[in-house]
Formats: C-alpha cells, structure tokens, sequence
C-alpha cells in the first residue's frame, strides 16, 4: 500500500512537470469551453426573450393580454398554434411558451365582475434545466401580469406554470459536459504515452528488479488517472457554473459514475495503444490517430442528428459519443441520444474488451 | 513457459553439495548450463560459474557476448530456456520475488524517472523494500548532495550512474547487479564509481558487475569469467588468467611496414606475435628478443615508436582467446 500510495504520488509529480501533458489535459478542454463559451455567449438569453403565443381563446381580453406582451421593449412574439410552440421550444427556437387557453376571455370578465370562481390562468412553459432563463421569464410575465392585474383585490390572471424537456440545450450547456467527456477521454487515453516512454526508458524493467508487484504498478496508474479526470470534471463543471451560468440540475453522484466509468474506460484504450505502440513516438501517433476523430464525430461540436448518414455510424459506436451524451444527459438534462444504461453498457464493454487485449498483448520490457 | 525447461529426472540436483564448484550450496551465485535463445541468436550458449560471497565477479567481453542477458536471468527479469540459476540460496527460475528484496540492480542503462529529483527518487524506490536505508545517508554516501533536489533529466552521466547505484543500494542488499556501469563515464565519473564498488565490497556485499572495459575488469574485480558469444572461455583471477597463457611478457611498439611479423617470429625466444594497429611480441626472453628486434630495425634504418616492454595484460588473454581486440 505504501509502495502504490508512494508510485502515484511519483506518477502525479511527473504529470504535473510534463507541461505538454499538463496543456492537452487540463488546458485544452478549458480553452475550448472560454472560446466556444464566449463566442456563443449571446444566444438564448441576455436581456430579449423570444416568446411562442399560443392563443386558443381568441377573445378581445387575450388579443389584449398578447399586446400587452407585445408592447414590452425586450420581448418577441411569434404567434402560433400551442403544438407548434411546443415544437418550436423543443428545438430551442424560442425561450419560452405562452398558451392562452380556451376560455380566458369569459373567465376575466367573470372576475372582473366579481362573479368569477377564481382568477385566469395562462400557461407558461420554461425548461426547468435552464433555471436562469426560466426566472428571466417569470420575471417578465409578471411584470406583464402585474399592469394586467392593475393591484386588484384578486389578481385576474395568474400564470399556470408547466414545464418541457428542451432538446436544444443552449451552446454552452450542451458544450460544457461534452468537454469534460472529451477531456476525461484524453486522460485515459493519454496514459499510454508515459506508460510507453517508462518502458522504453528501462523504468518498467527497474521496477520489475524491485519487490514491487505488477498490480501495485497498473493500480497506481489508474489511481492516478481517477485523480486527474476528477480534479479536471471540478474545474470543468465550476467554470462552466460561475463563469458560463450553465445550470447543473442533474445528479452529481451519477455525473462522478460516468466520470470513473469513462475514464476507466479510455485508460483501457489507452493500455491497448501501449501494448502496441513500441516507442513514445508511436504511442503519441496512435493517441492522435484515435482522439481527433473521437472528438469531432462523437457530437462535442455539433450534435449527431446534424451529420451525414455515414459519420452517425461511426458515431454510434465510438465511445465518446456514449460518455458525452450520457454526461449531458446526468448534468443538464440533454435530450438523450441513447438511454443512460445503454451509455454504461458500451461503456463497459469497452472498458472490459480494452483490458481483456491489453492484458494478453502487453508487454512489461 | 514452465513447460520449457522440465527436468527429465528429478534425482538429478545441479546443486549437489558434493559438487565441487558449489560445496554445500556456499555460493552466492551458482548458474549450471545456462541457455537462452533469441529466435537465431543463441545469446548465452550453457554456462557455468559461481561467485561466492563477499567478492567482486566480473563478467568480461564484448557487446553481444550475453553478459547482460546472464545477468538478467539472475535477477529474475529473464527466464531462462535452459539451465539452472540459484541466487542467495533462492531458485530464480521458480521463486523471483523471494529474491527481489535482497538483491540490489544497476540496469546497463541508468531507468530513472526523468521528471523526479534525486530525492524523490531515492525515496520512490525505498517504498518499495519493507526495511531501507535513509535518503540522506545514501545521498551522502554516493557523493548526490548538491543535486539532491535536481531533477533526474538534467543530471550529468557520472551522476545518473551513481543515482542508479545508489537506487541499487537502497534495500542495503547483501548482493548487488551492476550492468555496465561506467560505460560512456568520462575518467574521473569512472574512478569514483569504482571507487563506489570497492567500498561495496569492503562492506561485505558481493558483488557481480559486467564490463567491456579491462581496466576496470583488472582493478575491481576478484575473479572474472570472459564471455564472447555466449559462452565463457575462461575464468579465474586476473593473475590466474594471464599467467596460465603467457609466462612471456609482451614487446610493443606502433606498427610499421619496416619490419614483417614472419620476421618478428623468427626473432629469439618470441612465442608469438600480433598486429593490431601496435605490434605485440611475446617472449619468454625479453633481453634476447629486443636485442635482436633493436639490431633487425638499425638493420633497416628505422625507429621503433613508443617501444615498451610489458606484462601480458587482459587484453592479450582476450585477443588471445578470441583472435580479435577488446577494445572498440
């Protein structure tokens, strides 16, 4: 225990002074999410609102209600039947959805008489993953409500709030888990190089001169890599929160599975590169060789649905792709591309299958 | 792998204590008809020696005669196709991790992590032995102090020969592997590192180092096997090696086309002669032979270069029993 506890400290000092390791691990991801976070900054919210209206009601109370939206300086309507709306939300087309149902004009009157049952409602659609835009938006339809309701006794109309999944996740929400997939992908895939350059350099045959075991060697390394993508998803998912406002409404407990099973997963890639790859140069070629295609085809970019029929199909079965959409889906929410037990499963066949050739193909000197 | 190597009887105990090489299983290193095979290379062809505890055994020849093979077979990173190997009483073949706590490895090249410093590797390597001598001592004792927090990358050859050295010497082991160890050494990195393993020895550990330096070979080493192509031709101490083939001592002097070898072999009481780049005349008598070889050169109006009489060193044993020089 000593010795493992004493080689991953060893491991760790010689990763944090190996400045090449150290920029395409940690600083990599992090200046994609500052380039991609910033260019993309003023989609979806910031200040304007696009709003869908739905009004199924029809009367002179809700084309009243429409123009009084209408009428604020930082909001858009798009006027539309409600299935429409929803469909346009859903695409991320608009930020918000407002149903006037059938109704409401008979049911102000009534309150406005004194006659009524209670007061109006309108349906207000926000997706609960984006909370800073869906406070944006209650904060505007009340501004709205609070002219219509004009401090009555009761209010007439009251906003009935629903809530729908976005399949479009604004940019930076959908790119914020994609980058911590494609930087836990690199850290476990990275581990080849090291692990190639200590073996050329004799260090592996050292240690086997030592009492040290070949477990307390491989579990060292694991260890090691756990901890880097670890440090790394905090770095990310707290950058993502206080710099970019990306929401995390998901499980921090599924987020950190899918963060050890990933990484797991690309450490067992990256042991099979080393048990082919004979010298640093090699290991760092096949690296490449692997990781470029893996970062643009697995949807970190652009979603899967967008590419060409051919690329879906090797899109489907990289694992990127599965630990990507697995994140998105555990953190904020995303539309999934495959169920989270279908992301877990390629996972850990990949996991087990990456072991199973590295295991019988690699070798120590 | 185990299959390889099955004993056809299993009365037959290489290590016999009756055995004469090895009585009562004294030595420290005992190997019997050792082989190993790489694909068409028979890098060691069934070898036999013993070191016994406490002195220093060197394995001579040149690269690619199998010295580093041998070696690694004795510390357990090779297995070997054929033969048996006993290191500090422990069956290598069957028990490696039995031995790996006692013995202490200098790899022919220096394995060091080239982001640590010296300290952090020196303590890396002292997790791994349950019982260690103290960084700072062995800091001290290979003379590392004032590079104790370089980092191994920047580290000149003579002091990443002595950190491996000192690395071998972390677990205060009672036999100690050196490969090569001043190989690529300038001079004076080469004297202290021999002066490292004599003190190895006056501490009573034993030590087995390979060389294809003579000098060194001569120097620090108690006994020694010559090994080329993987066999070994002869063994014994330094003196032992060079009085069993020559009694003669040895004429040199740089070659010239002046006087031919079949002239030099006729000269009085030379028993044979070598040209390698300098001439090498071996005589029972050195005053006949130079008289005659001083008259036959006046004879001819030349000057012999840097004439100079001298003791038959390794390196006429080698060229000798090879046919060819060491050096190279």
């Amino acid at each position: 225990m000593q010795a493992l506890i004493a080689l991953t400290i060893a491991n760790i000092k010689s990763y944090l002074r190996d400045r090449a390791a150290l920029f395409w691990t940690l600083a990599f991801p992090l200046i994609f999410i500052f380039m991609f976070g910033f260019i993309f900054q003023g989609g979806g919210s910031g200040g304007s609102l696009t709003i869908a209206w739905a009004d199924a009601d029809g009367s002179p109370a809700s084309t009243q209600l429409r123009d009084a939206f209408a009428g604020q300086e930082t909001i858009e309507l798009r006027e539309t039947t409600e299935d429409d709306a929803l469909a346009l939300m859903r695409a991320g087309e608009v930020d918000t959805v407002i149903v006037v149902p059938a109704g409401y004009g008979e049911t102000v009157a009534a309150g406005g008489s004194g006659s009524g049952s209670g007061p109006a409602t309108i349906r207000v659609y926000t997706d609960p993953s984006r909370q800073a835009l869906a406070g944006t938006v209650y904060q505007a339809v009340g501004a709205v409500l609070g002219v219509v309701n004009l401090g009555g006794q009761a209010p007439l109309v009251v906003p009935d709030p629903q809530t729908i999944a976005t399949e479009n996740l604004n940019f930076i929400s959908y790119f914020v888990p994609s980058m911590l997939g494609l930087s836990v992908m690199q850290v476990g895939l990275f581990a080849a190089i090291p692990l190639v350059a200590d073996r050329e350099k004799l260090i592996l045959k050292r240690l086997a001169a030592t009492p040290l075991r070949r477990w307390q060697l491989v579990g060292s390394n694991v260890l090691m890599r756990l901890l880097i993508a670890s440090t790394q998803a905090v770095i990310i998912v707290a950058v993502g929160a206080l710099v970019f406002d990306v929401q995390i409404s998901g499980s921090i407990a599924f987020t950190a599975v899918f963060v050890v099973l990933g990484s797991l997963a690309f450490l067992a890639l990256g042991y099979v590169v080393a048990s082919f790859a004979r010298t640093e140069d090699a290991a760092n070629g096949m690296t490449s060789v692997i990781q470029f295609p893996m970062m643009f085809l697995s949807g970190t970019f652009f979603p899967i649905d967008q590419m060409p029929d051919a690329l879906q199909t090797v899109a489907r079965a990289i694992p990127l792709t599965y630990l990507s959409d697995a994140l998105r889906q555990v953190m904020v929410g995303g539309a999934p591309f495959a169920p989270l037990w279908l992301c877990a499963a390629v996972l850990s066949v990949w996991l087990i299958g990456g072991y199973a050739i590295a295991s019988m193909k690699f070798r120590w000197q | 792998m185990d299959t390889v190597t099955a004993t056809p009887t299993p009365a037959a105990d290489p290590f016999d204590p009756a055995d004469p090489a090895d009585p009562a299983g004294a030595s420290v290193i005992a190997v019997r008809g050792l082989t190993k095979r790489y694909g068409d290379t028979q890098a060691v062809a069934g070898i036999d020696f013993d070191v016994r505890k406490g002195e220093v055994f060197g394995l001579l020849g040149p690269n690619g005669a199998g010295k580093t093979t041998t070696v690694e077979i004795l510390e357990g990173l090779r297995t070997p196709d054929d033969g048996h190997v006993r290191v500090l009483g422990v069956d290598v073949a069957k028990q490696p991790d039995a031995l790996k706590p006692r013995i202490g490895v200098s790899l022919q090249t220096a394995a060091l992590y080239p982001k640590l410093t010296v300290t952090e590797v020196i303590d890396l390597f002292r997790s791994f032995y349950s019982a260690s001598r103290s960084t700072a001592e062995l800091i001290d004792a290979l003379e590392l102090g004032e590079r104790r927090h370089a980092q191994t990358s920047v580290l000149s050859g003579g002091q990443r020969q002595r950190l491996a050295v000192a690395l071998a010497l972390v677990n205060d082991p009672e036999l100690v592997f050196l490969d090569e160890p001043t190989t690529g050494l300038d001079p004076a990195a080469r004297r202290s590192l021999w002066d490292l393993v004599l003190g190895m020895k006056a501490q009573g550990r034993t030590v087995l180092l390979t060389t294809h330096y003579m000098e060194e070979a001569e120097i620090l080493c108690d006994r020694l096997a010559i090994m080329d192509h993987g066999r070994i031709l002869e063994m014994g101490t330094v003196d032992e090696l060079v009085s069993k083939r020559f009694q003669e001592r040895a004429v040199r002097f740089d070659a010239t086309t002046a006087v031919t070898v079949p002239e030099l072999q006729a000269l009085p009481a030379v028993r044979s002669v070598k040209d390698e780049g300098e001439m090498l005349v071996y005589t029972t008598d050195v005053g006949a032979t130079i008289g005659a070889l001083l008259a036959l050169a006046e004879s001819r109006d030349v000057e012999l270069g840097n004439l100079a009489i001298r003791r038959a060193t390794l390196e006429d044993v080698f060229l000798d029993l090879t046919g060819r020089a060491l050096r190279d």
